[in-house]
């Protein structure tokens, strides 16, 4: 440690912390700009300017480090005349449109000024005029509010890596820019006006409707992917503002998934009122009239039920409470993702945290597109790539990730097994084995050169697997999911302490479904099965649109067609068409609830946001239901329901105490015994189909939002792409192909792209590509038909 | 390299083949003792032994801020694992300075063996001549002679047998004052726009690409090989303690015979202006000298007999700076150069510092209006306060040298600013 | 016009990939390259940035900020002969500003512009680094020192009886 004195004071801090944090670490106040304590130092605002003892000069001490006995003074006559100066400098080109800036208020800019600022500017010269640029979807940019601290070019370059940001020209003509015609591509951006200390890049959604002290705040937990990150959520009254990132969060900033859902939550598309489909319509009706028709339809029927992972653990303990209350015998089906249901020696979630992730010595991702699956991921492991260490990638595109990935491999799902294998001879070539090895190689004929890519990274001393999508939803998963497990045990990365076993999940909440519902479990697409085969009576739909996301639309489909459909939820969305009643259960941001993350970490939201209109909490409709129809009602208070849910999960009784909640880690399920090789595939498409997700596209909440649609709109990528030589080896080019799939033929608009791995058809937009997201195999079979 | 015949004479050390018709080219300068040591420094001396010659020596870098070239040499990490980097700042820049320039047109030779030597004390495998882009033809003459050095063996792999082996590459600027500080000039090295790095972490241990990097001006590697031929010892005993060998001034402005001079340090700024650059234009004494470069403060006839060393231009309240002299009679109009070299500033600031970004910008626009008589009272505050508190608040020098001529004007001249107002201050 | 259209010759590209070979990254051949896309065509439009940054795998961004930081990278076409007076002090207390008028009056145009026959772009620099030959103008990068109004015109005179032999 190293000792200074600050304003006489002695203090202690890490050797190699510059001045500024040290102030700020033991409450010595110092003004700055330019700092930020995410981004690399710039120290072009000169703001943090600071006395040292013996020194000729005042030093910066953002960027100045402290040294052993230094005397540093934040405060003197003239010090205060530096900083004062500084805003004079600062202020000579500024437009001081403080009362038509949407920064007002929080602006650090405004603040200095009344700080620090002299009372009167004495720069009597013209001021420069400087151009706009285009910051993508959601933000404003008006640059000659922009004081040069260079916290967006640093937030482009190291954060979100796309790095269009940039610096022009020089002297005091020097401006920060964009590409002019290019709007910028991050998924990060809406946390530029973030960062921008003054009014230069403001949010786009949220311009001019509202000022910073208008809006009361709720901490809350975003649902939008199994990161979990916390957030706050801005209203007025009961109309939700905006969403920000809560400061002191592990992670300062979220995705633009997480922050613009927000205008889904006043959509049109909310459920807001229990309906009643009558001659045909939905039509508005009172709770008791709803329940009444649900306990007709329901009553003593064989029922299936799907439910979205994203409800809070209080609410899907309820849905447990209510089936076993109502239908003992009735399959439950979250998530839409997988087609098997075998058990995963390593199941959903994670062993690591993301700091563990971003420090390890190597990262593998296999088959995930990590950007849009999950961003703040992705932006840790672009931090780890710029401290210089490696991360490797096999799947069957090279998803863009803005930033150097090491070794990279492209793969076809069907070569997964060959992938594997040859990981395991090169891994039992240097002695490290275990056992199963041997079986499970002699299982597989082939091997593919990309398990090179996988074995180099295992033989690391700590070596985090990011087991992503493209496996999670193959159809021999729970044997590929084996053979990575024993590769992980061989290696030495399989132990307790040292796990780097990580199945990235569908959403949250994961590895508590396992506990709460594992043992009642069925794939989505059996459960459609049952209803078209008549095992089913009906279905009950809790938040999942299985329509618009996963792997069984056109199942799905064919199962409604044939049953009827309660649905319980925060939106309607494509499912409305199908259901018979509805029954408006609370949003995410509407609830008292508790989530867990990918990590098992637990956050408890406690301060929820007024609802809109008549929906309830999910755990309050479910007891509800039950006493409709008939039962016990088991908890009447949600302290009863979260001593239910701590009975079934031990590690969750501490949760709700006072400080426990931040730290309780749940992790992820493992199943030691299974033991499954890989079989060959029986069908003879020639193209593996992987569809791709999209964050602005993908789950009801992101479809309900205009703002996250148009941004989708922008990132769109052709329907359907493959990789050119598929093309070219038929002889085909560009253009409307006849697809066959195991539902039949059907035309669809085929595009190319270098980065999809030969032999694979990858869906680009799901969903306008219909069929092809129920399938795992397709073979192009010509031109258009005429 | 070789000294005119008699070390002892000597008056001249880069300087000294400076006048011989062709020593651009390899067999002339051989003929004139080129590359004749070099063998001798690769086969028989090692680091130490030439990071202590030059430390006796007491060689300052002559690139403007005059640190100890031994000592610089001394801070670079060894064994780091990473390579170090040898580069040759020629980016002559500092408005007043033009002796690089004539080192690399007529003697190339003397600084691709400067920085052999130095590469090799500093076990340089890649050395990097940083030459302003304006230097077309200097330029080319670098690259024929580096041309004609590989091919004989004095560049490349394997020097001369020795088994070390340095490559050099001449890199041109495109207009950017500022990418002679150092730090700018390791930006812009690696493609990025010229603006300078804070310190720490210093270039000696994180500079080019992140790894280990010596920056020395032109003229302080042209003289290493002398140092080395004729001893630490030797050079120690030209000039005066602390202040040793010769310098390169640069003068320009009001003299008869403006041009480059190399003298012993020491000679007085009175002799150097009478007897090497045939007085002044009109009159006897100088009204305004600026001693080092542009940026350094301005001396007046007071300082006429200054001794031309780092220490006696410091006490004199100003820099001996990169040598160059830039001389003013009682003819010149203060009011425009100061005002000239506010736009200089201006438009030459990097951009990242808020102080000089809007500092510059600001007295460029006030010392506009004043030279045309649209000053005004309040403006000489004004000056004073955006000038002062510009300086020694930055990343780097450039704002304290945008200071210094508005600073120098208002301290010796505030009459001639007073006289230019529209408006009167009381 | 798209980036396709403008491209270096195989010769050139052969002689970057060697330049390359000679830097740490990359990135270091950037203004080099520049160099040779504005000898190759004339100045650096927006189109030659995006192919140069294809050439060396750079962002678009990273050769914006490097060609808008250097005065001698050029994003409009220039005449064929740059006259760049130097005005800073050394120059300026020989006259340079004089000369400068003196230029502009015998080409016809204002200081920053190009002559209508595209033959002249006359501009003032800073410092040229040759105080010692105050005052200095470059002609395309060609020093001529202590240069004279009449040295001046007589290379202005010979430059435009060049172009009238040709046309
Ligand atoms: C604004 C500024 C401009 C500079 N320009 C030059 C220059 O053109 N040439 C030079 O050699 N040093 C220049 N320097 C000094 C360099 O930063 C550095 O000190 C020098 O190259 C070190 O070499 P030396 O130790 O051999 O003198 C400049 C410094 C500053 C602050
Ligand atoms: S002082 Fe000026 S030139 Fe130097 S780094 Fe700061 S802004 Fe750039
Ligand atoms: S915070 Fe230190 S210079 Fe900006």
């Amino acid at each position: 440690m190293t000792s200074l004195f600050i304003n006489n004071q002695e203090v202690e801090v890490t050797p190699g912390t510059s001045i500024l944090e040290a102030c700020r670490e033991h409450g010595h106040d110092v003004p700055y700009f330019c700092y930020h304590p995410e981004l690399s130092v710039a120290a072009n605002c000169r703001m943090c300017l600071v006395e040292v003892e013996g020194w000729g000069k005042p030093a910066a001490s953002c960027c100045t480090p402290v040294s052993e006995g230094m005397k540093v003074k934040t405060q003197s006559a003239s010090l205060a005349k530096d900083r004062e100066m500084v805003m004079e400098y600062l202020l000579i080109h500024h437009p001081l449109d403080c009362p038509v800036c949407d920064q007002g208020g929080s602006c650090k800019l405004q603040d200095y000024t009344v700080e620090h600022g002299a009372s009167k500017g004495r720069y009597a010269e013209p001021k420069r005029a400087v151009v706009n640029y285009e910051l993508g979807p959601f933000v404003n940019t008006c640059m000659t509010r922009c004081i040069h601290c260079t916290r967006c070019v640093r937030f482009a370059d190291e954060v979100a890596g796309t790095g269009d940001i940039g610096i022009l020209n020089r002297s005091d003509h020097m401006s920060i820019a964009g590409i002019v015609e290019e709007a910028l591509e991050s998924e990060l951006s809406g946390n530029l006006p973030d960062i921008c200390p003054v009014g230069a890049l403001l949010d786009k959604p949220s311009h001019d409707v509202s000022r910073p002290w208008e809006m009361s705040h709720h901490k809350s937990t975003c649902t939008q992917c199994p990161n979990g990150c916390d957030i706050s959520i801005e209203s007025r009254g009961d109309e939700v503002m905006r969403i920000r990132p809560i400061d002191g969060s592990p992670e300062p900033w979220i995705c633009d998934r997480g922050r613009y859902v927000y205008d889904a939550f006043r959509s049109d598309n909310r459920i807001l009122k229990p309906t009643v489909r009558r001659d045909g319509a939905l039509e508005e009706a009172t709770w008791d009239e709803a329940f009444e028709q649900v306990s007709a339809l329901l009553k003593g029927k064989r029922v299936g039920i799907l439910f979205s992972p994203d409800w809070s653990i209080e609410g899907q303990m309820a849905i447990r409470l209510m089936r076993d209350a109502l239908f003992p015998a009735a399959r439950v089906a979250y998530g839409l993702h997988r087609r098997d249901m075998r058990s995963f020696a390593f199941e959903e979630g994670f062993s690591m945290t993301t700091a563990q992730i971003e420090a390890a010595d190597q990262v593998v991702v296999l088959g995930s597109d990590l950007r849009q699956r999950l961003p703040l991921l992705m932006q840790r492991l672009r931090k780890r790539s710029r401290a210089g260490k490696p991360v490797s990638r096999i799947g069957a595109m090279n998803y863009r990730t803005n930033m150097d990935i090491s070794s990279d491999a492209l793969v076809r799902p069907r070569d997964w097994a060959a992938v594997i294998a040859r990981a395991m001879e090169q891994i039992s070539q240097v002695g490290k084995t275990a056992a199963g090895f041997d079986s499970w190689m002699a299982a597989v004929p082939e091997r593919h050169e990309a398990g090179k890519v996988l074995a180099d990274a295992l033989l690391a001393d700590s070596c985090a697997l990011l087991v992503g999508e493209e496996i999670r939803a193959h159809e021999d998963a729970a044997a590929l999911i084996h053979g990575l497990d024993l590769l992980m045990r061989a290696c030495g990365h399989a132990e307790s302490g040292n796990d780097g076993r990580n199945l990235i999940p569908e959403g949250m909440n994961r590895q508590v479904l396992s506990a709460t519902h594992g043992d009642v479990r069925v794939s989505a697409g059996d459960l459609f099965a049952a209803a078209s085969a008549g095992d089913l009576d009906a279905l009950i739909l809790i938040g999942s649109d299985p329509v618009g996301d996963g792997l069984f639309p056109s199942a799905a489909k064919a199962a409604l067609a044939r049953v009827p459909l309660v649905q319980i939820g925060s939106l309607s969305g494509e499912m409305a068409q199908f259901a018979a009643v509805q029954l408006p259960a609370a949003a995410y941001s509407e609830v008292a609830g508790t989530f867990v993350n990918m990590e098992g970490r637990i956050r408890v939201a406690s301060n929820p946001i007024k609802s809109l209109g008549q929906e309830r909490p999910l755990w309050k409709v479910m007891m509800r239901m039950i006493q409709v129809m008939g039962a016990d009602v088991p908890v009447v208070n949600l302290d009863e329901l979260r001593a239910v849910v701590a009975n079934r999960l031990p590690e969750l009784a501490g949760a709700w105490g006072a400080a426990a909640a931040d730290t309780v880690l749940i992790k992820p399920r493992r199943n030691r015994d299974v033991s499954y090789t890989p079989v060959a595939r029986s069908d003879s498409f020639e193209l593996d189909v992987v569809s791709r997700y999209s964050m602005y596209r993908e789950g009801m909440w992101a479809r309900a939002s205009d703002l996250l649609s148009e941004a989708g709109r922008i990132h769109a990528l052709d329907d359907v792409l493959v990789h050119p030589q598929t093309l070219e080896a038929k002889g085909m080019t560009a253009g409307e192909h006849r697809v066959r799939t195991f539902l039949g033929e059907a035309t669809y608009h085929i595009g190319l792209r270098e980065d999809v791995s030969p032999g694979v058809l990858f869906v680009g937009k799901r969903g306008v590509a219909g069929d092809l997201s129920d399938v795992s195999g397709a073979s192009i079979v010509g031109g258009a038909s005429e | 390299m070789t000294i005119s015949s008699d070390p002892k004479q000597v008056k001249q050390i880069c300087f000294d083949n400076i006048n011989v018709p062709d020593m651009n080219k390899l067999a002339v300068a051989r003929e004139h003792g080129a590359y004749a040591f070099l063998p001798t420094v690769l086969k028989e001396f090692d680091s130490a032994k030439i990071i202590d010659e030059v430390k006796t020596s007491g060689l300052r870098g002559r690139g403007g801020a005059g640190f100890p070239t031994g000592l610089k040499w001394s801070f670079v990490p060894r064994n780091t694992g990473k390579p170090t980097y040898l580069l040759c700042n020629a980016d002559e820049g500092e408005p007043g300075t033009f002796k690089d320039r004539d080192i690399m047109r007529f003697d190339p030779h003397l600084l691709i063996e400067g920085m052999i030597m130095a590469g090799f004390a500093l076990n340089v495998h890649d050395a990097y001549i940083y030459i302003r882009g304006e230097f077309l033809h200097e330029a080319n003459v670098m690259n024929e002679a580096i041309a004609e050095a590989y091919a004989a063996n004095l560049l490349g792999e394997n020097i001369l047998g020795s088994g070390y082996s340095m490559h050099l590459t001449v890199h041109r600027g495109a207009g950017a004052y500022i990418c002679g500080e150092e730090t700018a000039l390791i930006e812009s090295l690696e493609g990025k726009p010229g603006r300078p790095r804070f310190k720490p972490p210093f270039p000696a241990v994180e500079g080019f690409y992140g790894c280990p990097t010596v920056v020395n001006n032109v003229e302080t590697l042209a003289t290493v090989p002398a140092i080395l031929e004729f001893g630490g010892q030797w050079h120690a005993s030209i000039g005066v303690p602390n202040n040793t060998g010769c310098k390169i001034f640069s003068v320009s402005g009001h003299v008869n015979k403006p041009g480059n001079y190399e003298v012993p340090m020491g000679t007085s700024l009175k002799t150097l202006i009478e007897e090497y650059c045939g007085g002044l234009q009109h009159g006897t004494v100088p009204k305004v000298i600026i001693p080092g470069g542009s940026s350094t403060p301005w001396l007046t006839a007071e300082h006429y007999d200054t001794p031309l060393t780092y220490d006696a231009l410091m006490k004199a309240g100003s820099f001996l700076g990169s040598g160059a002299i830039i001389v003013m009679d009682e003819t010149a109009d203060l009011v425009a150069l100061t005002h000239r070299l506010a736009h200089f500033y201006a438009h030459e600031s990097c951009g990242q510092c808020t102080p000089c970004r809007e500092g510059t910008g600001w007295l460029e626009r006030i010392m506009d209006r004043v030279e045309h008589g649209k000053g005004n009272a309040k403006d000489v505050a004004v000056l004073k306060d955006a000038a002062t508190h510009m300086a020694g608040r930055t990343i780097c020098a450039l704002a304290e040298g945008a200071a210094a001529p508005v600073l120098s004007l208002l301290k010796f001249f505030p009459e001639d600013v007073k006289t230019r107002l529209a408006e009167k201050s009381s | 016009m798209s980036a396709d259209a403008v491209r270096f010759s195989e010769e050139r590209l052969a002689e970057i990939e060697t330049l390359v070979k000679r830097y740490p990254g990359p990135q270091s051949a950037l203004m080099p390259v520049l160099y040779m896309a504005q000898e190759d065509f004339g100045y650096l439009s927006m189109d030659t940035q995006k192919m140069i940054a294809g050439v060396l795998g750079l962002r678009l961004m990273q050769v914006r900020e490097v060609v808008t930081f250097y005065t001698m990278f050029r994003e409009q076409p220039c005449g064929t002969h740059l006259l760049e007076v130097c005005t800073n002090a050394g120059c300026m207390l020989n006259g340079a500003y004089e000369l400068a008028e003196h230029m502009c009056k015998t080409l016809g145009i204002k200081m920053g512009e190009t002559t209508p026959d595209g033959l002249f772009t006359i501009a003032e620099v800073e410092c040229a680094g040759a105080c010692g030959g105050a005052p200095v103008v470059q002609v395309n990068n060609i020093y001529h020192e202590k240069a004279t109004p009449d040295s001046m015109d007589a290379l202005i005179t010979h430059v435009r009886a060049q172009a009238g032999g040709k046309a």
